[in-house]
């Protein structure tokens, strides 16, 4: 018997089929993405990397760092909270109100909690009770909004206030997504980290700035220096306990490579903390950065005093 | 007691295997079945339906609108945009204290100040030219029509964002959005910007 159309039409659906899924739905998907708004500032959001972070953008994928750090953090899921951020001028009624709702067990309790405003009254609560409750408070004379809150195990870990999604690589001409975490996530190590020469110091000697780390030294990123005349404006501020195989001789100093300076621009621009239509949540305080570019303070420069000598 | 391998067809060697036609068990097609049928379900309920807007942790579009959080509406921040569109930021500055001679100054001006907004409305919508005096400065400026330009809610929230604005001195009724559409109705067929002569006979309630 001859099963070459078979065998044929079998390989040719085999490979319709995988590029169907893995090249034709996700252009579909994703491929007109356009910017999208931040829920609070209403700025256009993300509004992309300056020049120098583009510049190291590819230090990043030269040196091979996605290899070890990914940049997409997880939700697990979103927690329905009930904010009182006023609680009004009838405290009788506000007291009632809150046991009413559940926040308190009794009105002593319910004392305590006006007590603490601004407070989540309610935390994790299906999200029809939580508009419930809101309603209630709000009839009691009390300012009170339904706080979304994601949540998940990245995320009680400090690295990011939100799950990552495509918008955040949209102006990136390679998205440095990584798929291990041989070290932490970097898709808002911009905003934890802001400072730029821990940077610069974290990838001269890894394990002075974070103890037990597995990351190895990125000491070609700089240059040990004679100083001329003037000490540079660049100069790493070394730290005093640096191991003296590590410590530039007398009258040398160690100065970043423009690469080194444009990694780390590269790295405080890495943010991912606007809450946006598709990854929402509610913010307090100061606005969220509407942009990722690098948090205010940390953009690299040769003044004084973030990179002054240390002498 | 037969320790023969057992053929699949007659008339083979022994041992040797043999692809053949034959039926489909039962329980291989019952598992695909269920297969196929766990697998359009879990897509069903948490798949989203491919919807580019739709992560992990939400399933649906529906549950996803219904977990946005709640943004007031805050005309003075809104306002501030629609006034660095560019639009009145263009002549007036960032200041609001405009140019000598040309463009008069929003800050602590009587114009502003007007409880009733009626004049400022259709200065914005169909613009002002001529002479002008106040503040004990003349300006001979044009302004061009905005109406075509702004929306109901851009023009009341501007006006608002100027008329409140602490920094600029300015503390005056806010504008709402109603009240410009009730204007621009009024003013449909005037195509030529105003003149402060054609304002000054207006009252400001009109």
């Amino acid at each position: 018997m001859n099963y070459g159309p078979l065998v044929f039409l079998g390989a040719f659906f085999a490979l319709a089929a995988s590029w169907f899924g893995f090249v034709l739905t996700p252009q579909l998907q994703v491929g007109r993405l356009e910017q999208t708004t931040n829920l609070v500032s209403k700025a256009l959001y993300p509004a992309g990397r300056p020049g120098l972070a583009r510049q190291g953008l590819e230090v990043y994928r030269a040196n091979g760092c996605a290899y070890c750090h990914s940049q997409q953090v997880g939700q697990t899921g979103t927690s329905f909270d009930v904010r009182l951020t006023e609680a009004g001028t009838n405290q009788t009624k506000m007291v009632a109100a809150l046991v009413k709702i559940g926040a308190a067990t009794s009105e002593a309790a319910a004392r305590d909690l006006i007590a603490k405003v601004p407070v989540a009254v309610r935390v994790a609560v299906p999200k029809a009770v939580a508009d419930a409750d809101v309603k209630a408070l709000k009839a009691a004379g009390a300012q009170a909004a339904v706080w979304i809150v994601p949540f998940g195990p990245d995320l009680a870990r400090g690295w990011g206030r939100r799950r990552t999604v495509a918008e955040d690589f949209l102006f990136d001409s390679a998205a440095l997504a990584g798929t291990q975490r041989v070290g932490p996530d970097l898709a808002d190590v911009g905003s934890r980290l802001p400072d730029v020469n821990w940077h610069l110091n974290h990838l001269f000697y890894p394990q002075q700035a974070v103890k037990g780390s597995l990351m190895p030294p990125s000491r070609f990123l700089f240059e040990t220096r004679r100083i001329e005349r003037v000490a540079s404006p660049d100069a790493l501020v070394l730290p005093a306990d640096l191991p003296a195989r590590l410590a530039p001789p007398a009258g040398y100093e160690v100065v970043p490579r423009p690469e080194a300076i444009a990694l780390v621009a590269y790295l405080t621009s890495l943010r991912a903390d606007a809450p946006i239509f598709v990854a929402p949540f509610s913010a307090v305080g100061a606005p969220p950065a509407d942009t990722n570019a690098p948090a205010a303070g940390s953009v690299p420069t040769n003044a004084p005093p973030t990179n002054a000598p240390a002498k | 007691m037969n320790s023969e391998p057992k053929s699949i067809s007659e008339g083979v060697g022994a041992g040797e295997p043999s692809a053949t036609r034959g039926p489909v068990p039962v329980w291989l097609m019952l598992l695909v079945f269920f297969l196929i049928y766990g697998g359009m379900l879990a897509f069903d309920l948490s798949g989203g339906w491919f919807d580019k807007d739709v992560y992990a942790p939400f399933t649906s579009k529906v549950e996803l609108v219904d977990s946005q959080p709640v943004t007031s509406h805050n005309p003075m921040e809104t306002g501030f945009r629609v006034y660095h569109k560019p639009t009145c930021v263009a002549c007036h500055q960032a200041d609001g204290k405009g140019t000598p001679g040309q463009f008069p100054s929003l800050v602590k001006s009587e114009w502003i100040d007007e409880q009733e907004p009626g004049r400022i409305i259709r200065i914005v919508l169909n613009g002002l030219t001529g002479e002008l005096k106040f503040n004990g400065q003349t300006f001979n400026g044009t302004m061009v029509p905005w109406k075509d330009v702004l929306n109901d809610e851009e023009i009341a929230d501007v006006l608002t964002f100027v008329r409140q604005n602490k920094e600029w001195g300015n503390n005056a009724p806010a504008v709402a959005p109603e009240r410009v559409a009730a204007v621009r109705e009024k003013i449909k067929d005037k195509a030529t910007p105003f003149t402060p002569d054609e304002l000054m006979k207006l009252s400001p309630a009109d």
